[in-house]
């Protein structure tokens, strides 16, 4: 017996597909959350890494607080050098031609310029008597 | 089965993923079940580090909050000998910067440690050319380094440290635990790079920062002093010890020979130690003052009570002691102003070993004074069982005792204070961060009545005005004090050295209200040894400058003749000081000095109160009112005497010039009233820095 392999065309192309409400929402739900998952684990990777850098500034500008602290205490050390009173003694003899006050150029003052001296009531000449 | 039908194949690779997937499960769950310690070790090994923090050396401050010691960080170098590849061309280059030998460096390098030193505390040149270099294995640390910026101001107290920065001498060592503070550890997170990240610490605790007594500028007049007058009289070493009598507090420490504490091995210990607190002399005649108030606190004499001196001779249990002049009649006044032996003897004799010996201890002789600092000496002073006949005699008149020069100060200090010895101190306070913990006052004791003390001042005031002390005289201030000659035991003999002496002056100025007691020993000097003669003129110098730096008013008129002297020398010697001159010396003035002398100096103003006291005003008659002047400006002294001229009675509180007065100036007031009048210190400069020419 002779077997026909008979070709059935069908043609779907004028079918229209109906489309499920729940089954597209369901799909949109599933995207979004997939969604936002992917954005909470991109923030989490963002945020430890931005970390990691403000750590690495964090390091940075304890590092430069630390020299210029130091830097600071140099300088202390420079102008304690320079304040010296062997040094300034010889800058103002040698080259300034200073000299030592001679006694009385150095003298004290006469009281406060301003200041109200300590005073007691006046009492009369009578009342004394 | 069919490999091509889609079913299949999706179940092949659905295999093979999932075995993919249990392997890997299988090997995660291996890694962090069953490695995960050793691990977390290695990863922790490789990003941690923990750095050792060292705490940073307090401040050491003087009395006005200026610094005399401070650290700051340098580079050190350091190797890595597994790192370095050519030791031996390594330690050549490096020797050649550091200037050591390249054997030394190159078997630190070949050593098998993994950290070794190549030098601490480089120059900040030689870290550059080491940088230069660019050898491998070869790093640099940052540490922790001592300066003293001044060099060698108040070495002798601040001290030094080692290359660890631990406290050797002075201050530095007293109060090292204080100073050094703790040190802390960092645990450091650190990438591929090596650059941190992240840190866990536990601070260092900072040193705290320490506040002396000393004032950085009397240090250096009396260090200025002593070094030329040790240079002048060629004086093997020498100190100066500037005190406040009231507070005990040291103002001044100056040793010769000096010693600078940024590199302390280039000096002997010699050097370095500090002759004020460490080391014993024979005081000589300075002890007098010992001698004599013991005799007028006991009662057992009186300044004008006259003593047979024996024409310069005694003889104590067969020994002949010979004064140094052959003095006959004297008051003992002139006994402690012409420094006879032989009256101090006889006083001292009358006085008796015991009560002798009980008041040298009362005066602090023979045990520490407790001054905060390292290394103070006792003093040598036997206890009276073990004294020979001769003894009493000896000591009296400052021999067969060992004092330190703080001593001597202190015990000076009691009698300028009337009465009340105060223990010495170089430490003020104690700062940690914010927090002030001050060094609290010690606790004076009497030693002598005011009485006693006040005869003494007077003394000892004619020590400087007629005695052995001329030389001594201040301008513009009242002075007291008492020179001293000793001989030195020659280590050679086991006797008195014929060559060797120490010259000593110690006194206190202005005499009312002291505000300083200065010291002055030079030991050997050579020429002129007498302390009238080489000690009193640094006093004066010293006292001078220190009282007008300190604001103290003048007590006494200054002398214009001294001034126009001191002002003409200037313009022939831009270099010279006023204190050159002593009133001694100005007696033999030319007289045209003194015609030039009359006119008002531009410099002084007219009515400073140190020219000359205020007109005399007419008498009043009994009862009748007294327009009361105006103190504002003068000193006690000068208060003092206007008051008893017009014939009031003068309440007088505070040291200084007068501020405040009651009554008011102007008003009338009854002749024996009382007149209260405050006194503080309080000075300005008047006109400008004096130019040489």
């Amino acid at each position: 017996m002779t077997e026909f392999y008979t070709v059935k065309r069908i043609d779907n192309s004028r079918l229209a597909r109906p489309t499920a409400a729940n089954r597209m929402r369901e799909l949109a739900r599933l995207v979004a959350m997939g969604g936002l998952l992917a954005g909470v684990a991109l923030l989490y990777a963002w945020q430890h890494f931005q970390c990691i850098q403000l750590r690495y500034q964090l390091e940075e500008l304890k590092a430069e607080r630390a020299q210029v602290g130091e830097l600071n205490q140099q300088l202390k050390l420079e102008v304690a050098g320079l304040r010296s009173p062997m040094r300034i003694d010889a800058i103002a003899r040698r080259e300034l031609g200073l000299s030592v006050p001679v006694p009385g150029q150095v003298a004290p003052t006469q009281g406060p310029a301003d200041g109200v001296l300590a005073q007691v009531r006046a009492i009369s000449p009578s009342a004394r008597q | 089965m069919d490999w091509r039908s889609p079913r299949v194949r999706i179940l092949l690779v659905s295999v093979l993923a999932l075995v993919w997937m249990g392997a890997a499960l299988a090997r995660l769950s291996y890694l962090q079940l069953f490695q995960y310690g050793d691990y977390l070790a290695r990863a922790q090994r490789q990003q941690q580090r923990i750095v050792e923090v060292s705490p940073r050396r307090g401040i050491l401050y003087d009395r006005n909050l200026r610094e005399l010691a401070m650290s700051v960080q340098v580079d050190s170098s350091f190797a890595v000998p597994v790192e370095i590849a050519d030791p031996p061309m390594a330690a050549r280059l490096l020797a050649g910067v550091l200037g050591t030998s390249p054997e030394e460096i190159e078997t630190r390098l070949s050593s098998s440690r993994s950290f070794v030193w190549v030098a601490r505390k480089l120059s900040p040149e030689k870290v550059e050319r080491i940088q230069a270099l660019n050898l491998r294995g070869v790093y640099f640390q940052k540490e922790n380094q001592r300066f003293y910026p001044h060099r060698e101001l108040a070495a002798h107290v601040l001290g030094y440290v080692d290359i660890d920065e631990k406290g050797l001498g002075g201050v530095e060592y007293a109060l090292d635990k204080q100073i050094r503070g703790k040190p802390g550890r960092m645990l450091v997170l650190a990438d591929a790079r090596r650059r941190w990240f992240d840190r866990s610490e536990h601070a260092a605790g900072s040193g705290a920062n320490v506040v002396l007594t000393l004032d950085q500028n009397i240090q250096y007049i009396a260090e200025k002093e002593l070094a030329e007058a040790a240079r002048q009289s060629r004086a093997l070493a020498g100190t100066i010890v500037v005190q406040d009598p009231l507070t005990g507090e040291l103002l001044a420490v100056a040793n010769w020979p000096p010693f600078n504490p940024n590199a302390p091995a280039d000096s002997g210990p010699e050097s370095r130690m500090n002759r004020a607190i460490g080391a014993l002399y024979e005081p000589g005649s300075t002890f007098k003052v010992v001698t004599l108030a013991a005799a007028l606190e006991e009662g057992i004499t009186r300044p004008e009570e006259v003593i047979d001196c024996q024409m310069g001779a005694i003889y104590i249990a067969g020994h002949r002691i010979r004064d140094h002049k052959p003095f006959g009649l004297l008051t003992v006044s002139q006994i402690m102003s012409e420094s006879s032996d032989v009256g101090a003897i006889k006083l001292g004799l009358r006085l008796g070993a015991p009560k002798l010996f009980q008041y040298m201890r009362a005066f602090g002789f023979g045990s520490p004074t407790g001054v905060d600092l390292p290394g103070e000496n006792r003093g040598l002073l036997r206890r009276v069982e073990n004294w020979t006949p001769i003894s009493v005699g000896s000591i009296s008149m400052g021999q067969e005792i060992g004092v330190t020069p703080v001593q001597l100060t202190s015990a000076v200090s009691a009698i300028a204070n009337g009465g009340l010895l105060v223990r010495p101190r170089a430490v003020r306070e104690i700062r940690r961060g914010l927090e002030v913990i001050p060094v609290p006052a010690p606790e004076p004791h009497r030693v002598i009545s005011p009485q006693t003390a006040a005869t003494l001042r007077s003394m000892l005031e004619g020590v400087v005005l007629q005695g052995t002390g001329m030389l001594a005289r201040l301008d513009g201030y009242t002075a007291a004090g008492k020179t001293g000659t000793a001989q030195k035991i020659d280590p050679a003999t086991g006797r008195y050295s014929p060559t060797q002496h120490i010259a000593s002056f110690v006194g206190f100025a202005p005499i009312n209200s002291p505000a300083v007691t200065i010291l002055i020993s030079l030991d050997s000097p050579v020429g002129r040894y007498h302390g009238g003669e080489v000690a009193a003129p640094v006093f004066k110098r010293v006292a001078e400058q220190v009282l007008s730096y300190l604001n103290v008013p003048h007590d006494v008129p200054i002398s214009p003749r001294l001034q126009e002297a001191a002002l003409r020398s200037k313009k022939n010697n831009p270099i010279a000081d006023v204190s050159d001159f002593t009133p001694a010396q100005l007696e033999q003035a030319d007289d045209a000095v003194a015609e030039a002398s009359q006119p008002a100096q531009p410099w002084l103003p007219r009515s400073a109160p140190t020219v000359a006291l205020a007109p005399a005003r007419p008498g009043l008659a009994e009862g009748e009112g007294i327009p009361v002047p105006s103190f504002s400006g003068k000193s006690v002294r000068q208060v003092t005497e206007e008051c008893l001229r017009l014939g009031l009675n003068p309440v007088l509180v505070g040291t200084g010039v007068a501020t405040e007065q009651s009554p008011a100036a102007g008003e009338l007031f009854r002749r024996g009233g009382r007149v209260m009048v405050r006194f503080a210190r309080r000075a300005s400069l008047v006109g400008t820095s004096v130019r040489g020419n």
